[in-house]
């Protein structure tokens, strides 16, 4: 799960032109750390639901990467 | 420092602005250039431009801080000229805000301003819609118990929602803060210092500042949002953070401004619209030209009749709610996009031969576009093609329209009429 994650984070990362991550810190916060927007964030919220079938936003509202992995790990 | 004491106009943080209106009317009647289009990147500019058109009953385009050069042109405008501006050298001579609130009303009242809003149409390029103050000012309250109001701005300051609030902020003399393209997390800050009471955005944008409150914010006394359908599971997570508010919901549009408000998904026809509004068998709400801008871009049934594209369900004689889109225009994050606009820049990028644009649902944006792309064989970086089609489109196109998932296929699924498979 961890690295299907860091490989859809720096999917985004690499596309706005930012450094991708090498490795996955949980404490990361999407938006103020990772600089995510509302679009990043959807984008990576339907990547992750195609890959694993988990609505990462459905139970809760999400700030960090270790939610992210929370959410997976259900 | 200055306080709000001071009669603070507007507030934008991040640019480290604040003017009060006495510093308005003093920018009014120092301009010395005017412009017919309005394309600033500081909004301040904008309004103060927008304010002083009124004053001067010039008409003005107003042109969306995100457009890019490409799209500018593909409405049919020369790149150059919109940034061109004459010399402005006779004196304005205002002397308090009552000077302009009179103008205001006065130009409301002769019709004899307008301003150019542009939206996504249903051809492939923005369509431009004239806006009186009619229009734009319809539903602005006034009095008393709106003087002391502080509102989040927190729309696109060129979109029709963004003029409301400017509107109904101005004309009370409130405060507006600026917060629409603060960070998420100092957005929430922000309602905090500065007191906000009022404040109006779309669903995406509360969704997107809702992780960052750690306690409920007492002061907001009105939320309201607009732009994209009704989320009650947002709506108990907005009661939870702004206890004291009332919250609302507003139905309007570039075409017509607001037309209905609620405070839940049912929208009620008031009184004095009731003659303009109708619903057809198919459940389509028609909109009387009477209430709408003017356009050449409008297509009217029987000749009177707006078709919003907007399928609803009656409740009874004077209620509906909102169901679903009719035609093809998707809803990002409260912006309307036109998928062929977006398929014909797709098809430019090298390497493209074929491009299908749709939407996938989700918690954050509503709605995320989806390309299916047929690639030309002499490509042989496959792989990393959604990196190439974001940056080639993040230069000709706003954010909101471009695609975030890329689909490699063979081929594209076409309808037996030819059409584009969308779903």
């Amino acid at each position: 799960m961890e690295e299907l994650l860091l490989e859809l984070i720096n999917q985004i990362l690499l596309k706005k032109g930012k450094t991708p991550l090498s490795i996955l810190d949980k404490d990361l916060k999407l938006q103020s750390d990772l600089g995510f927007d509302s679009f990043d964030l959807a984008e990576l919220t339907v990547k992750l639901e195609d890959k694993t079938g988990i609505d990462i936003f459905e139970r809760r509202i999400i700030r960090t990467v270790g939610e992210i992995l929370e959410e997976l790990q259900r | 420092m200055k306080s709000f004491k001071d009669d603070i106009f507007w507030v934008d943080p991040e640019r480290g602005i604040i003017k009060t209106y006495g510093e308005l009317i003093q920018d009014l009647n120092t301009k010395n250039q005017v412009r017919s289009y309005i394309l600033y990147n500081n909004p301040y500019e904008i309004f103060l431009e927008l304010i002083h058109s009124i004053l001067t009953k010039r008409k003005v385009e107003l042109l969306d801080m995100y457009f890019h050069k490409e799209e500018i042109e593909n409405m049919g405008l020369d790149y150059n000229s919109v940034y061109q501006f004459e010399v402005f050298n006779s004196f304005l001579g205002v002397s308090s805000f009552e000077d302009i609130m009179k103008s205001i009303f006065l130009a409301k009242e002769t019709n004899s301003w307008e301003v150019a809003i542009y939206t996504s149409g249903t051809t492939g390029r923005p369509k431009k819609v004239w806006q009186g103050l009619q229009n734009l000012i319809r539903n602005v309250r006034t009095g008393e118990k709106y003087k002391n109001n502080v509102w989040a701005f927190a729309y696109n300051p060129t979109h029709m929602a963004g003029l409301q609030v400017f509107f109904q902020a101005f004309l009370n003399r409130n405060p507006m803060i600026y917060v629409f393209e603060s960070e998420k997390q100092r957005v929430v800050e922000y309602l905090k210092v500065f007191r906000v009471t009022h404040i109006s955005a779309t669903p995406s944008f509360y969704r997107s500042i809702i992780p960052y409150f750690e306690v409920p914010n007492e002061n907001v006394e009105r939320v309201t949002c607009g732009g994209e359908k009704y989320d009650s599971a947002l709506e108990n997570e907005l009661k939870r953070l702004f206890p004291k508010a009332k919250l609302f919901n507003i139905y309007a549009s570039t075409e017509f401004g607001t037309l209905f408000s609620s405070n839940g998904e049912v929208f009620s026809i008031d009184e004095s619209i009731k003659d303009y509004v109708k619903i057809t068998e198919e459940g389509e709400l028609l909109v009387h030209k009477d209430l709408l801008g003017h356009s050449e871009d409008f297509i009217l049934e029987s000749g009177e009749w707006y078709k919003t594209g907007d399928i609803v369900e009656k409740i009874d004689e004077d209620k509906f709610r909102f169901v679903h889109r009719k035609n093809e225009l998707i809803n990002v994050g409260g912006y309307k996009v036109n998928p062929h606009e977006v398929e014909e820049e797709l098809k430019k990028i090298s390497g493209v031969l074929d491009a299908r644009v749709y939407s996938r649902t989700n918690r954050i944006t509503g709605n995320i576009l989806v390309a299916d792309i047929v690639l030309s064989e002499s490509i042989e970086d496959k792989q990393n093609f959604e990196r190439t089609v974001f940056q080639e489109l993040s230069k000709k196109l706003q954010e909101w329209k471009i695609p975030r998932i890329i689909n490699i296929v063979d081929k594209l699924d076409f309808t037996r009429t030819g059409k584009k498979v969308r779903n």
